[in-house]
Order: structure tokens, then C-alpha cells, then sequence
């Protein structure tokens, strides 16, 4: 039974993927690009003023001011939200390019590939250094976080679905099967995420329950 | 409903079931509220007191709260300012989450032993970037903090290592709890808990309309 719906709604999947990456690689896009413009707007201002405490930092938890005074802040010696900026900007460009219905090339597409595998990379570490090193969340970085996450994954699984990665014959199922579940596979990552801050900061949101 | 709805919904209530075990587990311990609280207590640390009762400023505090560190510059701003002119008491609330919170605090509870509590405690702040967030015991460092205040070594040692320390930073924990401290720094100003954070023009103006009264 399986196998016979799988015949069914693979290629559905994949269409819907297809459809669904300009969409979701736009929105994702602008929504990470106006948080890193906030936070490095945040950012200047506590570089004029150090005793500026930035709008988003709320509680010991919900505490911008000390991500953004953190090393981590400027992992390649400059803002991180520099990064953002130019880099969710082209990817936002990219996706409304191919949202007007122009086809983007291979290598295009697989440049927006590279960006955004960095990107998740570097959000995949950046939520470690968060939750386990500085011990503090930043709303506007989580709002990144999540954009990421969404803009990786269905960039991804419509350049396996269009067959525009290379992929070795034995891997094909596991990808067919990515692009099978992906809105479920996507909420698990996220659900993990999350109970991965539920646990971390466990002391602080008990007391308020 | 589409597959993946349907998938996706029924991991976000095993999250959610996760969640409820975990809790009803007991989840981490935390300090246990005092049932009488008090916001000072005879035996509770002023940097700085006032002939007159007119203004009391209380912070709870971690050494390895980073939050603690951004407010100690204004904390120290205004003991300066209002030397002798405010109480401002300190009080023990190291977090479950830092693992050198409570070796902090047991650190400048030894020294107040020594009457060094001041000494310690800024020390605390000028080098929390260097022990802060760091998953090894830290005591060793502070020993040697001691020593460079010129501290008697094994007198802090023994005050470090002496129960009726860490019972000392646990009265401060439970009074916290009860009185509702959430997180560090919580800062009360006659009993009020003030916003999180506040600057040095809030405090300021605060104090200021106070004193005047």
C-alpha cells in the first residue's frame, strides 16, 4: 500500500515543492532581511551609546544586549547582521526574480544553494553559542533562526526535486523521501529547536508558570 | 489534511507531551521559596547605608549573570553618587544555569568573612568575561582572587568549603524566590520590584523623587 501511494505523491510533493521554494525563499528572505537591519540599527546604536539597552532585550532571558555584546556577535570580525543584510537581500532578489516567472540558470540556482547551506550552517551555530554559551535569546536573531530554516530547506529539496544537485543513486530515496515530508520533516526541526530552549533556559521559564 | 499536517501536528504534541513529562519529572530544582520573605535581613550585605531608612535599593544578583554584568556600571554609579545617602544592599541569587554562580558566591561570602565583600564582588564583575560561561569549577580562580586582595588564604578556603556558607546564599535564594525574583539582576527600590534593567536616569530619577519626599 505504501509503495503504490508513494507513486502517487511523490511527484505531487515535488511539484508542490517546486511551486512552493520562490514563495517561500522570498518571504523567508525579506522577514530575516528587515530582523538584520533592526538588529544592526540596534547595533549602532550601542556602539554610540554603550549604555543603550536594545529594544528586544526584555528579561535576563529575552536579552539582545548581551548577544550582540558577545564575541559570537562579530564571528567574522565584523557585525554578523552585515551578513545578513547583503546576504538575504540577494537571496530575496533571487526569489522574486524567479516569483515574476523568469527560470534562473543551474549555476544560479546552485549559488543561492551555497548561500543558504552557509547561512544554515551558521545559524546552526549561532543557536548553539545562544542556548549553551552565552546563555541568552535574541527575539530578532530567533526570527532569523526560523527564516533560515524554512529558506534552506525548500531551496534545497526543489533543487533535489528539479535534479539540479548531483546525487548518487542510493542517496535518491532518502531525498525522495525529504521532499515526501517536508512540512512535516521542517516542523520537527524546529520542534527540536524549540524544546532544545525549553530545556536550556528551564530554570527561568518555570518561575513563570 | 494533508500529510504532512497531519504528521506535523502530531509531533508538536509529542513536543508538548515531552514537555508535560518533563515538568511533571520535576524538571530542575530551583531554590524553595522562604515562606516569610524579607527583603533585608540583619545579616544581609549594604555597600552603603543611610543614616535614615528613606531609600532602599535591593539587588538580586549572580556573578555569572552577563545581564548583572551590563548593569553593574550603573550600580556602581549610583552607589557612588548616593554614598551614605541610600541603603543599597546586595543579595545572593546564583542561577540554576551557571555553573560558577554558586562558587562565585560562596567566593564573596568568604570574603565578607574577611570584610573584602566589596573588593570581591567588584572583582566578580571586572573579570566575569574570563571565567563567565565556562563548564569547569572555577573555584581555584577565585581562590586566587582572594589571594591577590590579600586575603589569608586558608581562612577563605575553610569559609569556601564551611555548610553554613552555602546556607547563608540559600537563606538570600529563598527570600528571593518568595519574593518573586525570576531571573538576575531584579532590583527593589522600597519594596518595588523596578523593570529589568534599568538605567541609570530611571534609578536616578526614582531616588531622586524619593529623597525628596
Amino acid at each position: 500500500m505504501l509503495s503504490a501511494s508513494e507513486r502517487e505523491t511523490r511527484p505531487d510533493s515535488a511539484g508542490f515543492v517546486e511551486k512552493a521554494a520562490p514563495w517561500i525563499v522570498t518571504i523567508a528572505s525579506l522577514v530575516a532581511f528587515a530582523a538584520a537591519v533592526v538588529l544592526m540599527i540596534e547595533k549602532l546604536m550601542l556602539i554610540n551609546d554603550p549604555t543603550y539597552v536594545p529594544s528586544c532585550s526584555i528579561n535576563p532571558v529575552l536579552s539582545c544586549g548581551s548577544i550582540m555584546e558577545s564575541d559570537q556577535a562579530e564571528a567574522f570580525g565584523f557585525p554578523n547582521p552585515i551578513l545578513g543584510i547583503a546576504g538575504f537581500g540577494s537571496m530575496a532578489l533571487f526569489g522574486t526574480y524567479l516569483l515574476v516567472g523568469a527560470s534562473a540558470s543551474r549555476w544560479l540556482w546552485l549559488a543561492a544553494q551555497a548561500g543558504a547551506t552557509f547561512a544554515f550552517g551558521f545559524v546552526c551555530w549561532l543557536i548553539f553559542q545562544s542556548l549553551y554559551r552565552i546563555e541568552a535569546l535574541c527575539p530578532y536573531c530567533m526570527v532569523v533562526w526560523l527564516s533560515t530554516f524554512a529558506l534552506f530547506w525548500y531551496l534545497s529539496l526543489a533543487n533535489l526535486a528539479a535534479g539540479r544537485i548531483p546525487m548518487p543513486a542510493f542517496l535518491e530515496p532518502a531525498a525522495n523521501l525529504a521532499i515526501r515530508f517536508h512540512g512535516a520533516l521542517l516542523t520537527g526541526a524546529i520542534l527540536v529547536v524549540g524544546l532544545m530552549i525549553t530545556e536550556a533556559f528551564w530554570d527561568y521559564w518555570q518561575t513563570l508558570l | 489534511m494533508s500529510q504532512n499536517l497531519k504528521l506535523s501536528a502530531t509531533l508538536a504534541f509529542l513536543a508538548l507531551f515531552m514537555v508535560v513529562i518533563y515538568v511533571a519529572a520535576g524538571g530542575n530544582d530551583t531554590p524553595e521559596a522562604a515562606a516569610d520573605p524579607e527583603l533585608t535581613r540583619a545579616d544581609t550585605h549594604f555597600l552603603t547605608k543611610a543614616p535614615d531608612d528613606k531609600v532602599t535599593l535591593v539587588e538580586f544578583l549572580d556573578f555569572e549573570c552577563e545581564a548583572c554584568r551590563a548593569q553593574f556600571p550603573t550600580m556602581e554609579r549610583i552607589r557612588e553618587e548616593y554614598d551614605g545617602r541610600i541603603n543599597l544592599a546586595i543579595r545572593y541569587f546564583p542561577l540554576g544555569g551557571h555553573q560558577n554562580g554558586m562558587n562565585a558566591a560562596l567566593a564573596v561570602e568568604a570574603a565578607a568573612k574577611q570584610d573584602a565583600l566589596e573588593d570581591m564582588y567588584v572583582k566578580m564583575y571586572e573579570t566575569q568575561a574570563e571565567w563567565g560561561e565556562s563548564p569547569d569549577s572555577k573555584a581555584d580562580l577565585f581562590a586566587s582572587f582572594a589571594e591577590e586582595l590579600g586575603l589569608d588564604p586558608e581562612q577563605f578556603a575553610a569559609d569556601v568549603a564551611d555548610p553554613a556558607t552555602k546556607e547563608r546564599i540559600a537563606k538570600d535564594q529563598a527570600d528571593g524566590a518568595g519574593l518573586g525574583v525570576q531571573g538576575t539582576p531584579t532590583i527593589f527600590l522600597n519594596g518595588e520590584e523596578l523593570p529589568s534593567m534599568p538605567s541609570y536616569e530611571d534609578l536616578k530619577q526614582r531616588i531622586d523623587d524619593l529623597l525628596q519626599e
